[in-house]
């Protein structure tokens, strides 16, 4: 037995990507612990009674009432043990009870993410094909009319107040010309879809359901016009100005000189060099649709996480309030974290490593 | 030029997928639903929601109450508006001379949706159902009652003390009666250990003239007719849509785009100029917007005198002030809104040297006053910070420095019920329909405490109210209101402004909709327009 020449066995290397991954995860986890104690602290620091604000006049004068109601939501523990209670049970996936609608907050967030997700991802989408026409259209006709044309619609989408725009929207295309469907995510006569995803233009297309998906894709066109416009101001700004700096790199002439087509030097050179700062802003400009979806939803009778926040927050509904908090924290973290990602693979000089 | 091209290539592609998406969606769905817009089809409803259950134990807000008289019957009954005359609902009753014991006889015929007899069985259950939740916000209503079964169609109540109110009570949809046998299969129970309200939260176990179809916190509640049903109220829809719109420019484009044919929340300025076709029910609503003078020199400093209380009632002018709420509004002649027992004909006018005198006696001398209101809270589509502007600039006129305190409802709320304001602008609503419910504005009561004031510091007007409140005579009952009313204009701290209006908008492919105080519409009243 010559065991102690036998070959150590090989120690298995872990790939970069995987590290990276690990060391991302924690820091999110950190950073979630950040935010539940900050929007714990915040809310409790906000003057009122929730109490009071929850159960109304007339119950909130019965002690009997008001007694088994703080007792219930344990609102009768010190604030520390409150937030601790709190913790322990976010690690089982408990969010706690909503204080305004008497159920779990994560059926709330289940029903009312999907609505959002749904409206601000057709926004990212159409403001990100609208503004990088735009924005490569203007960098390319540089001080020329349609640049003239494409400034003026990018300050007009970034200035114009995102809740009267969809009022005007709304009173326009529907009452006006009769071109868009009422408020809502559907019209009164159709049912929703059964919740697979919770997005109603997928369920209905997984439910075989043409009629309901033309329904609520018809739903959704105006609400996303609407809050795509401030994106499409802002992104396009910054594509123009990303596409003027690579327009004059030498790869991009290079490219000319050497008889490529115009079609082909914007994609694969000229977009492709200029992406990098674009996916940075395209990151930003999410969260901002985010916080703009609170009047949009408003406006289009629209039951997402917007609404459910504005709802919270005036019944101060800790628990609530701690969900959404939670929830636009994690959609952050997972955008930035995809924003990341995408940065190694359209450069291959950034590691992730 | 291949950019010239694309502009409006691409504008008349989003125009046409705008266009597209919108033939497909329906945009007049009112006359698109299944069965049509009028002759048993559909009915949609826009209003803002404040719903929480389909669990008529557990309902306290106006959605609720809608939904829940919808669904559930209750033992009495309100007719059309006139919430002053109770009638018999499910049962009819007797009562003694000291209002003290109240005994129902039910209506024979009255069957659930599942087809099952209602009895007096099920009228105890639902009624000790809800006085065994302690935590549910309609407990309070049975307070210091006691509900027994005499036979199978008779029920009696026993109360502690006189309390001539009961059947106006027993009107509120919190108290329908449900079917005991399904509700304790799903965990109903009269012991506290209620856990029954997911089940009703999917299902109703009602006599109502509606079933519930399906129930959605946060956007609809879909009703269907229920086929069972025995009443007088026969559902004239198949299918009603409550959907949830909060904002009202909202609900106005949708009605007068033909979206939906009931818009609940529309504010005095949006009915008085709606397009041809729809029509407007605008009544004064019970709520009444005040001000609030508090009596404790430790918060009111100088101003805490019923003196200064009425110098501001005298220095306003209340025409002036009813601009700001539009359609239906009244002036508030007193704590007791007008559609009320007792409520007075006539409330304050103006009197500048009136205001002066009392102002004088206040021993006011020119201190700025902050104004504390909640500003994220309309009642009745009357927003509380330009009619806090407008008590400023009038009370400035004379003679009264006023500095405006907005902040957040919940956050005022609090302020508010423990008495810390000196002056204030808040609203009354009643929790049944009756003017027993303004008596806490009275010295040493719920409200009256709010300001500050306690039964000594007025005790003619504490002794009015015990004898409103003990009063069995309907006629002497009526009167004691009256002079409790009297009292609180002449020598009380507070300064009633505005009674809200309430507008009800439909098309007119819809009739029948009618502001009710309690349960704000009864949905089983619209019909298609004949």
């Amino acid at each position: 037995m010559t065991l102690a020449h036998a070959p150590a066995p090989a120690r298995p290397t872990r790939s970069p990507l995987v590290g990276y991954l690990i060391r991302r995860l924690g820091t999110s986890v950190l950073l979630l612990f950040g935010v539940t104690i900050v929007t714990f602290v915040l809310t409790n620091l906000v003057p009122g009674d929730p109490v009071a604000a929850a159960l109304g006049e007339g119950a909130a004068s019965n002690p009997q009432t008001v007694a088994a109601y703080v007792e219930r939501y344990g609102l009768d523990q010190p604030l520390p043990l409150q937030y601790l209670a709190y913790l322990g049970n976010l690690m089982q996936g408990d969010l706690g009870t909503s204080l305004t609608t008497g159920r779990p907050v994560t059926t709330d967030l289940a029903a009312a993410v999907p609505a959002t997700v749904e409206i601000a991802v057709g926004a990212i989408l159409v403001s990100l094909v609208v503004s990088v026409v735009l924005g490569t259209l203007a960098a390319y006709r540089r001080g020329l009319v349609t640049d003239q044309v494409v400034r003026v619609v990018s300050l007009v989408g970034l200035s114009v107040p995102t809740f009267w725009l969809a009022l005007v929207a709304f009173n326009f295309f529907f009452l006006g010309l009769g071109i868009a469907p009422g408020s809502g995510r559907l019209s009164p006569q159709y049912t929703p879809p059964p919740t697979v995803t919770g997005l109603y233009s997928v369920d209905f297309l997984l439910n075989g359901d043409s009629v309901g998906f033309f329904d609520a894709m018809a739903h959704l066109a105006l609400p996303v016009f609407v809050l795509s416009l401030f994106t499409i101001g802002l992104l396009t700004r910054f594509i123009r100005t990303s596409v003027l700096e690579v327009l004059d790199r030498d790869f991009v002439r290079a490219a000319r000189a050497k008889g490529l087509g115009g079609g082909r030097i914007v994609l694969d050179y000229v977009l492709r060099g200029a992406s990098l700062p674009i996916l940075t802003v395209v990151g930003i400009a999410f969260g901002s649709l985010l916080s703009g979806t609170v009047l949009v939803e408003a406006v289009f009778a629209w039951p997402g996480l917007g609404t459910y926040a504005y709802n919270s927050a005036t019944s101060l509904d800790l628990p609530g309030v701690m969900g959404v908090g939670l929830v636009v924290g994690v959609i952050y973290l997972v955008v930035n974290f995809v924003v990341d990602l995408l940065y190694g693979f359209l450069d291959p000089r950034v590691r992730l490593g | 030029m291949r950019s010239t091209r694309r502009i409006p290539t691409l504008a008349t592609a989003a125009v046409a997928a705008l266009a597209l998406a919108g033939c497909s969606g329906g945009g007049n769905s009112a006359t698109n639903t299944e069965g049509g817009g009028s002759g048993g089809g559909s009915l949609v409803i826009d209003t803002a929601f404040s719903i929480e259950t389909g669990d008529p134990g557990n309902t306290y807000d106006p959605t609720g109450n809608m939904v829940a008289k919808a669904l559930y019957e209750t033992l009495v009954d309100f007719e059309g508006s006139d919430v002053t005359t109770p009638v018999p609902g499910l049962a009819d009753w007797e009562q003694n001379e000291e209002a003290t014991e109240f005994t129902f006889t039910i209506e024979d015929g009255h069957v659930f949706s599942d087809g099952s007899a209602l009895d007096a069985d099920d009228v105890v259950f639902s009624l000790q159902r809800v006085q065994g939740m302690v935590d549910a916000k309609p407990n309070f209503l049975l307070s210091g009652v006691t509900i027994e079964k005499v036979d199978d169609e008779t029920v009696k109540f026993t109360t502690e003390t006189p309390l001539l109110q009961l059947p106006a009570i027993l009107a509120n949809p919190a108290l329908g009666i449900v079917n005991s046998e399904v509700v304790q299969e799903n965990g109903g129970a009269i012991d506290g250990s209620d856990d029954a309200q997911s089940y009703l939260d999917g299902e109703s176990a009602g006599s109502g003239p509606f079933v519930l179809d399906s129930l959605d916190l946060t956007s609809q509640v879909v009703l269907t007719k229920n086929e069972e049903y025995t009443g007088d109220e026969e559902a004239a829809y198949d299918r009603v849509v409550i959907r949830n719109v909060t904002e009202s420019a909202t609900q106005k484009i949708n009605l007068e785009g033909g979206d939906t044919m009931v818009a609940m929340d529309l504010n005095g300025d949006q009915v008085s100029d709606l397009a041809d076709g729809l029509t407007v029910d605008s009544v004064p609503s019970g709520q009444t917007i005040f001000l609030l003078v508090n009596q404790d020199p430790a918060v009111g400093g100088v101003t805490a005198n019923t003196a200064f209380a009425e110098a501001v009632r005298y220095a306003l002018d209340y025409d002036s002030l009813l601009e700001l709420a539009g359609s239906g509004a009244t002036q508030a002649t007193g704590v007791i809104p007008t559609s009320f027992l007792g409520a007075l004909d006539d409330g304050v006018t103006q009197d500048l040297a009136a205001a002066t005198a009392a102002l004088s006696a206040s021993g006011y001398a020119g201190q700025t006053v902050r104004l504390q209101y909640p500003n994220d809270y309309p009642v009745g589509g009357v927003e509380f910070t330009p009619l806090a502007e407008r008590v400023q600039s009038q009370l400035q006129a004379a003679g009264i420095a006023v500095e405006l305190a907005p902040a957040p409802f919940t956050t005022e709320l609090d302020a508010y019920v423990n008495g810390t304001e000196a002056f204030s602008m808040w609203f009354w609503g009643p929790d049944y329909a009756d003017s027993a419910n303004f008596l806490p504005f009275g010295p040493g009561l719920k409200v009256g405490l709010r300001a500050g004031w306690t039964a000594d510091m007025n005790p003619q007007i504490a002794e009015l109210a015990a004898q409103a409140a003990a009063e069995t005579n309907p006629d002497e009952r009526e009167a004691a209101f009256t002079d409790f009313a009297t009292a609180m204009q002449d020598s009380g701290p507070f300064v009633p402004l505005i009674v809200p209006g309430s507008n009800i908008a439909t098309t007119d492919e819809v009739e029948g909709a009618v502001y009710n105080a309690v349960w704000t519409m009864d949905i089983a009243e619209l019909s298609p327009a004949s």
